[in-house]
């Protein structure tokens, strides 16, 4: 194995000013189409540093496309994203996630159905790096949230090939695929954070990504009961997605609602439970509205489909603004057998 | 105004040799395999495209294997099988 080295190997292009650094990397492609933060040598070596990384240490290998992406290509674009150097670690966790097996990249990373990575932070450095995971929750204005998630992005795009309309094939797309990151509001849920539920310490810190669409909002700002609010819940989601099946669907529960369910006792496998059973659709109405294919047979009144494979699959995460009676969900990206979300720790190098 | 570097953030993807078996002059009494991607129809379209090689270009039989999901390769199972089974493959995806 050859030594590692802490020089930079990628070509470099000399510019007279930050302006035409700017307008360089617009005319190679390598913008999401808003300005970068022009890469220099010094900052991509403090984003290094930060997560303690050699340049050429491979951080995921994308098969599908060959591609080693490396800590240093990681580096230079979390820089044009913007990021301070304490959030790289956060962003290795994301690519070490979508270049797991489990995710599988080509899919997710290609398919005309548009998904966007959404990304989940939970543990102790959500906060300490200032993840919101409160009011305009999905909305812009924290720099955590929204420079984490262009990083990724640019790395699917300059490093991985992901550019929309060639390897990016997104019939719609949708905002998400600029930067899709949130994270649980912990101090305030009553309940168990999503990494613990994936197996991680509380004390840790983890990253999930899922394969996912854009959040879809939904309202009761009349009921007072747990029953009231994931029934309402339940209308919206039953006709959403693919309907015949996702992989995962992720239920974001802001301030109001979490209060109001918690109250009446229910857990997040409550929650998972109530919603997997009140989200099928029979088949008779999905061939009626030619979702499935042929005629309706009798039995197909009372044969029912639910949304995903089991409760487990749907993803219930505490978040959003403490006030208003609004929440939301996600549906995933195709199958479980193309796309499972995904869970990595967020190696803390301050312990 | 001094001039400053910046760091290129793409990368050339990994080059590696491929090489094609020779195509068959004719299909006659070939076996043909056909490698379905499990989107909707693309059964029906390729055994339908079987239907043809055996019809009209004389081809002896098709067999056909299923992906495990539309985004991966063919799994070595069907590599395998493909190797020993069939002279030619025919990949197709309906959707």
């Amino acid at each position: 194995m050859p030594a590692m080295t802490t020089e930079l190997a990628s070509a470099r292009h000399a510019v007279d000013d930050l302006s035409q650094a700017i307008e360089l990397c617009f005319e190679k492609g390598w913008t999401d189409g808003l300005p970068v933060v022009p890469p220099t040598a010094p900052q991509v070596h403090a984003m290094l540093q930060a997560a303690e990384l050699d340049p050429q240490q491979q951080v995921t290998f994308i098969t599908n496309r060959q591609v080693a992406v490396t800590a240093e290509k990681v580096a230079i674009n979390a820089v044009m994203a913007g990021c301070k150097p304490e959030y790289m670690p956060v962003v290795v966790a994301a690519i070490e996630a979508i270049g797991d097996p489990k995710w599988g990249y080509h899919g997710p990373g290609t398919s005309t159905a548009g998904a966007a990575v959404l990304m989940i932070v939970n543990g102790p450095m959500a906060e300490r790096l200032g993840f919101n995971s409160g009011d305009n929750l999905f909305g812009p204005g924290w720099r955590a949230n929204a420079t984490v998630g262009r990083a990724v992005r640019l790395v699917m795009r300059n490093v991985i090939g992901s550019l929309p309309g060639r390897l990016d094939r997104g019939t719609l797309g949708h905002p998400g695929k600029f930067t899709y990151v949130i994270a649980e509001n912990e101090a305030d849920s009553p309940w168990t954070p999503l990494h613990v539920e994936r197996g991680f310490d509380a004390e840790q810190s983890a990253l999930t990504v899922m394969a996912a669409e854009a959040p879809h909002q939904f309202y009761n700002q009349l009921s007072g009961t747990a029953a009231g609010i994931v029934t309402t819940l339940c209308d919206d989601m039953r006709i959403s997605g693919n309907v015949v099946g996702q992989p995962h669907y992720a239920v974001v529960l802001a301030g109001e609602h979490m209060r109001t369910i918690a109250a009446d006792g229910w857990t997040k496998a409550d929650i998972r439970k109530f919603v997997f059973e009140h989200t099928q659709n029979t088949v008779a109405h999905l061939k009626r509205t030619e979702r499935l294919a042929g005629p309706v047979k009798a039995e197909d009144e009372r044969a029912l489909r639910p949304l995903v494979g089991t409760p487990e699959d749907i993803l219930v995460v505490a978040a959003g603004g403490r006030a208003g009676a609004f929440s939301a969900y996600i549906p995933g990206w195709a199958s479980r057998r193309a796309s499972e979300a995904v869970t990595k720790l967020i190696r803390d190098r301050r312990t | 105004m001094a001039r400053f570097e910046i760091l290129d953030p793409t990368v050339e993807p990994r080059k590696q040799p491929l090489t094609y078996v020779p195509r068959p002059d004719s299909l006659k009494g070939k076996r043909i395999g056909l490698v379905e991607n499990t989107k909707f129809n693309s059964d029906r379209l390729l055994l339908k495209i079987g239907d043809i090689l055996k019809q009209e270009y004389g081809a002896s039989e098709t067999r056909m294997w299923r992906k495990h999901n539309s985004s991966v390769p063919a799994h070595d199972e069907i590599i395998d099988e493909a190797r020993r089974g069939v002279d030619a493959v025919v990949a197709g995806i309906g959707d």
